[in-house]
């Protein structure tokens, strides 16, 4: 697919506001229920218990913090790519809870009522959100300003999938 | 897309990492709950919690503060303290001291338990504790209890319901209807 820079340019706006504003909504979330945050790193059955709780008090931060990132467009190429990791792994983590038949509440978005279709929902979401921030971590930064009038100027077309 | 991009990115995302690590342990030392440092389960947490409801420190006798009269009248007065009447049900239900709460020496945890919420916000302020006068030992032996709970500021109003009627002050029935 070959996208317009002046497409790719808006696109990447739009992946980075929303994908932002999910990771920040996210993070403060689950910051201020640390306790809760634990329990659910701990359903998933895969940290040993000495990790947990570093885990459930670091990764609101950082959700927050590269989210924050990711919007202000600043250090944004570690931001989009720690964004990457991280929905990676929680991708990783429902799909293998999916698997396993463990009937659990992801605690993305702090609590919730655990069914296994909210499961499905949330490994939806998190494929949804883990290739909008690929495909923006992927390609280069638009390298052109689109100019208000609306013609864009040297275009260096950049690299789209 | 180079490989030594990737390397460079990956290099910032542990710095991130790493950072937010640091925040969210300092944020989490400095918070009213803070969370351990090794994750225990919600069953680990409830036992945790029925053991410091069971298991209650010994009860020691010690002597405890007490104070006279001229100085629990001002207490009663200005209604800042907790005062508690440690006679039985009965005794408090036919009068007490205005404001007073009933934690009876014979029905301490049942009262205990009931008076939990507010008793919690007095752990480190101050607490007079009275029974009948005279010779009762109901009050001495609950502000020992509370004490040894961790509530650190119980004195003991030795004088008790006789005194404190002996001076014709003002008190207060079940009803809450006060009678001179």
């Amino acid at each position: 697919m070959k996208l317009s820079a002046r497409t790719y340019y808006w696109l990447d706006i739009v992946i980075r506001l929303v994908v932002g504003a999910v990771f920040v909504t996210a993070g403060a979330l689950k910051a201020g229920d640390t306790l809760q945050f634990g329990d659910k790193i701990a359903s998933f059955e895969i940290l040993p218990n000495a990790l947990v709780n570093y885990l459930a008090m670091g990764l609101p931060i950082f959700e927050m913090l590269t989210g924050l990132l990711l919007i202000a467009g600043w250090f944004r190429r570690p931001a989009a790519l720690g964004i990457v990791i991280v929905s990676g792994i929680f991708l990783i983590a429902i799909v293998s809870a999916l698997a396993r038949g463990l009937t659990i509440d992801c605690g993305c978005f702090g609590s919730g009522t655990p069914t296994r279709a909210r499961m499905w929902m949330d490994f939806v979401r998190d494929t949804a959100l883990f290739v909008a921030i690929l495909y923006a971590y992927w390609n280069p930064a638009p390298s052109v300003r689109v100019e208000s009038r609306g013609h864009a100027q040297s275009l260096s077309e950049p690299a789209a999938t | 897309m180079k490989l030594g991009d990737i390397g460079k990115d990956f290099a910032g995302v542990v710095g991130l990492a790493i950072l937010s690590l640091i925040i969210g342990v300092a944020v989490n030392r400095f918070s009213a709950h803070p969370l351990p440092l090794v994750h225990q389960s919600p069953s680990e947490r409830l036992q945790g919690e029925l053991t410091r409801l069971v298991a209650a420190p010994p009860f020691e006798s010690f002597p405890v503060e007490t104070i006279g009269l001229d100085e629990f009248r001002p207490v009663v007065e200005q209604k800042d303290d907790l005062i508690i009447d440690a006679r039985s049900s009965h005794y408090y239900q036919l009068g007490h001291v205005p404001g007073a709460i009933n934690l009876a020496r014979d029905n301490f945890a049942r009262d205990y338990i009931r008076l939990r919420p507010s008793l919690d916000k007095s752990k480190d302020s101050p607490i007079v504790v009275y029974c009948s006068g005279g010779d009762c030992h109901d009050s001495k032996m609950v502000a020992q209890a509370l004490t040894s709970l961790g509530f650190s500021q119980v004195r003991v109003f030795t004088g008790g319901w006789d005194a404190w009627t002996a001076a014709g002050l003002p008190t207060e029935s079940a009803t809450k209807a006060a009678n001179q």
